[in-house]
């Protein structure tokens, strides 16, 4: 996964549902040095007798806002959605310099 | 006939050699008498003993028991089952800088509550037996499966074994064969408790969680004032679980912990075989003045509900008597009521 255009990552989930499965799979994949690169991660841990569904919203460098629906997303396609504008992003950079 | 090269009788001696080295007195083997010693007198008696199939300490197993696998599958059952706390943090790439750190304050937090705990005379110090451990998640799953699910009766396994030099030989020791077919074998590692765990029916209430990088903390007892301090290092909250202050512990709040522990996730914990969430986890670490102090509530509730229990047991003859006075009042004023009437009326008429 291309992390180096996120800027914030924003995640709710309840770790006793197995929903919440891609969040934390999601953010085990961001790398060790993310915090000090200047990325804003929040994740907040809902109680076990929380239905409320899994959600990510991902924010990138050119203030693009991503929100995805976890409960109906597996980890490659969450990973597939982030990367296809990080590539695009990635594009750019490659093209200016 | 005789010989066609003659010999002389001189040739046909056998020589030997005396090479006596000074410092070496010769001995020679042909001369040795050869003595072997007796039997003992018990091998004589008894016959030989029954042969061992498996060594008393190595019971077959399911798996092959020397690979990695099965001996973390072991480890994590004995972890399981020894030890009734255990809190379950989720890692996202610790580097190994900050799990050193990690560790040091967290045996700091702990030393300082077995100080505390020592000095107030108590002996539950656990701070050497507590520390953070990553597992295999997949294998810690599958082990407490097998602790959850699989509670093997008594075992039929033979209490004479065979290597056991007290043993006669002449008992009768049923044929426990080195197979893992046999089911008298009930160990954690026996296919019997493969199988009770393998049944996908039962679902554990901790399964979601264990998926990913885990890593677990593990208490050897339910100890509040260990779990506070364990709470207060690995994922602070402002109210009950401070983290300690930068004058107190610098060296907690080095760039290196801190990068760490905000890359721990607490997600649960399990405490005596429950499955509990943050919320309740943190429940259980701010209890006050830890299992003694939950004693002395204990006491203190029973306490007062035996005052209102004689209060209670009091009250009915208490009322009884007030109601049975009030009764005899009552009855002496109607006794009494009339004659003031008359009283009244004699006035009257006057």
């Amino acid at each position: 996964m291309i992390t180096r255009f996120l800027s914030e990552v924003r995640t709710s989930f309840n770790p006793f549902s197995p929903l919440s499965k891609t969040a934390r799979t999601f953010l085990a994949q961001l790398p060790p040095d993310a915090r000090s690169q200047g990325m804003v991660i929040k994740s907040t841990i809902l109680p076990r007798t929380s239905t409320q569904k899994p959600e990510l919203a991902v924010k990138f460098k050119d203030g693009k806002k991503l929100k995805l629906d976890l409960a109906t997303m597996r980890s490659t396609e969450v990973m597939a959605e982030v990367d296809r504008h990080s590539r695009i992003l990635a594009r750019k950079e490659e093209l200016s310099g | 006939m005789p010989p066609r090269i003659r010999l002389q009788t001189r040739q046909l001696k056998v020589r030997i050699y005396h090479h006596q080295i000074p410092s070496q007195p010769c001995f020679y083997a042909s001369l040795a008498t050869a003595t072997t010693p007796a039997p003992p007198i018990e091998q004589t008696i008894h016959s030989v003993s029954p042969i061992a199939r498996f060594p008393p300490t190595q019971p077959p197993s399911h798996k092959p028991p020397e690979v990695r696998k099965s001996q973390l599958h072991r480890e994590y059952q004995s972890l399981l089952k020894s030890s009734p706390l255990i809190l379950i943090f989720q890692h996202n790439n610790l580097r190994a800088v900050e799990w050193m750190g990690i560790r040091r304050e967290l045996a700091i937090a702990l030393r300082k509550v077995d100080a505390e705990l020592a000095a107030a005379g108590q002996k539950d110090l656990y701070a050497d037996a507590i520390k953070i451990q990553i597992i295999q998640t997949g294998i810690f799953a599958s082990a407490l499966r097998v602790v959850e699910f699989y509670n093997p009766e008594t075992t039929e396994l033979p209490t004479q074994h065979p290597s056991n030099p007290a043993t006669a030989s002449s008992a009768q020791i049923p044929n426990v064969k080195p197979t893992p077919e046999d089911s008298r074998l009930a160990h954690g590692l026996s296919r019997r408790a493969h199988e009770a765990a393998s049944d996908r029916k039962k679902k554990l209430d901790l399964a979601p969680l264990l998926s990913g990088p885990i890593a677990v903390v593990a208490f050897p007892a339910v100890s509040p004032q260990h779990l506070k301090a364990a709470l207060s290092i690995l994922s602070p909250s402002a109210p009950n679980f401070p983290a300690p202050k930068r004058k107190a512990s610098p060296s907690y709040h080095e760039p290196a912990v801190q990068n760490g522990i905000q890359k721990l996730m607490m997600l649960g914990a399990r405490v005596d075989g429950k499955a509990f969430d943050q919320e309740g986890t943190k429940g259980v670490g701010s209890i006050p003045g830890g299992l003694d102090g939950l004693r002395a509530q204990l006491v203190g509730m029973l306490q007062n509900m035996g005052a209102g229990v004689t209060n209670a047991l009091e009250g009915v003859s208490r009322s009884l008597y007030f109601t049975m006075e009030g009764r005899r009042y009552m009855m002496e004023e109607e006794e009494k009521g009339p004659e003031e009437k008359k009283d009244v009326e004699e006035t009257k008429a006057e």
